[in-house]
């Protein structure tokens, strides 16, 4: 079973990439931010499938939680951000 | 500056996660001995609340919860919870944050005393870091302007 775990998770690593490449080149800022937003979430389930690969889930669940937390005050901040340039 | 937003998805998300947020915080300024977190960390996931609210609801609803005054209040009083723990210990003949000297004023063993001392001081860190957080945010965010020219 950590063999199964492992393998998801080292896929999920490589999809990160994937986003990373949107994140770099996207066009425009919004691609950018929801690109940001999806790696944030990536890395959330990353975290939980190592929590299962150390057989300590209890302790990687309170990690994922506050990750969970802070992208998504991070995505809030960097929109109102935007929105406070356009005045400007 | 930052304005209240008016989108009725943010303002109701972040009016029923802020407590979640808080209460979190709390339970992981409390579990900080067993757990990943501690002090630090459970102050920043406070302040992270804090800042939830002002990008939300802009930063004149957020003075009316927690103002200048009590960000300089709480603040300090970390400070002082911190220290004072530690000068208790050096009060009771103990090394600076010896917490094991604080049995004899608890009366509870050596080894539980330790754990609350570490309990007390994370606490301390915690509303220090949460006061500070927030204020280094706001200022940033206010463009160190005093609140009194905010309101046009």
């Amino acid at each position: 079973m950590s063999t199964f775990f492992l393998v998801i998770g080292l896929g999920l690593c490589i999809l990160v990439f994937f986003v990373l490449y949107r994140v770099v080149f996207g066009p425009g800022v919004f691609n950018r931010i929801a690109a940001i937003s999806a790696i944030g979430t990536k890395t959330l389930i990353i975290l939980l499938i190592m929590g299962f690969v150390y057989g300590r889930v209890e302790m990687f669940v309170d990690i994922s939680l506050v990750y969970a937390l802070l992208n998504f005050i991070g995505v809030l901040a960097a929109s109102k951000f935007l929105e406070m340039e356009k005045e400007l | 500056m930052i304005r209240s937003s008016e989108d009725i998805i943010i303002r109701t998300v972040s009016r029923v996660l802020v407590p979640f947020i808080q209460l979190f915080a709390l339970y992981v300024i409390a579990h900080g001995h067993y757990s990943p977190g501690g002090g630090f960390q459970g102050g920043v996931i406070l302040g992270a609340s804090l800042v939830l609210l002002l990008i939300t609801y802009g930063p004149r609803e957020t003075r009316k919860h927690i103002s200048e005054k009590s960000v300089t209040v709480f603040s300090s009083l970390g400070v002082l919870i911190y220290s004072g723990i530690g000068f208790i210990c050096l009060l009771l003949l103990g090394n600076y944050l010896d917490y094991g000297k604080l049995s004899g004023l608890l009366h509870v063993a050596p080894a539980e005393a330790r754990s609350l001392g570490i309990l007390g001081i994370e606490i301390g860190v915690g509303i220090t870091v949460m006061a500070i957080m927030f204020s280094i945010f706001f200022d940033i965010s206010s463009g160190g302007k005093p609140p009194e020219d905010e309101k046009e």
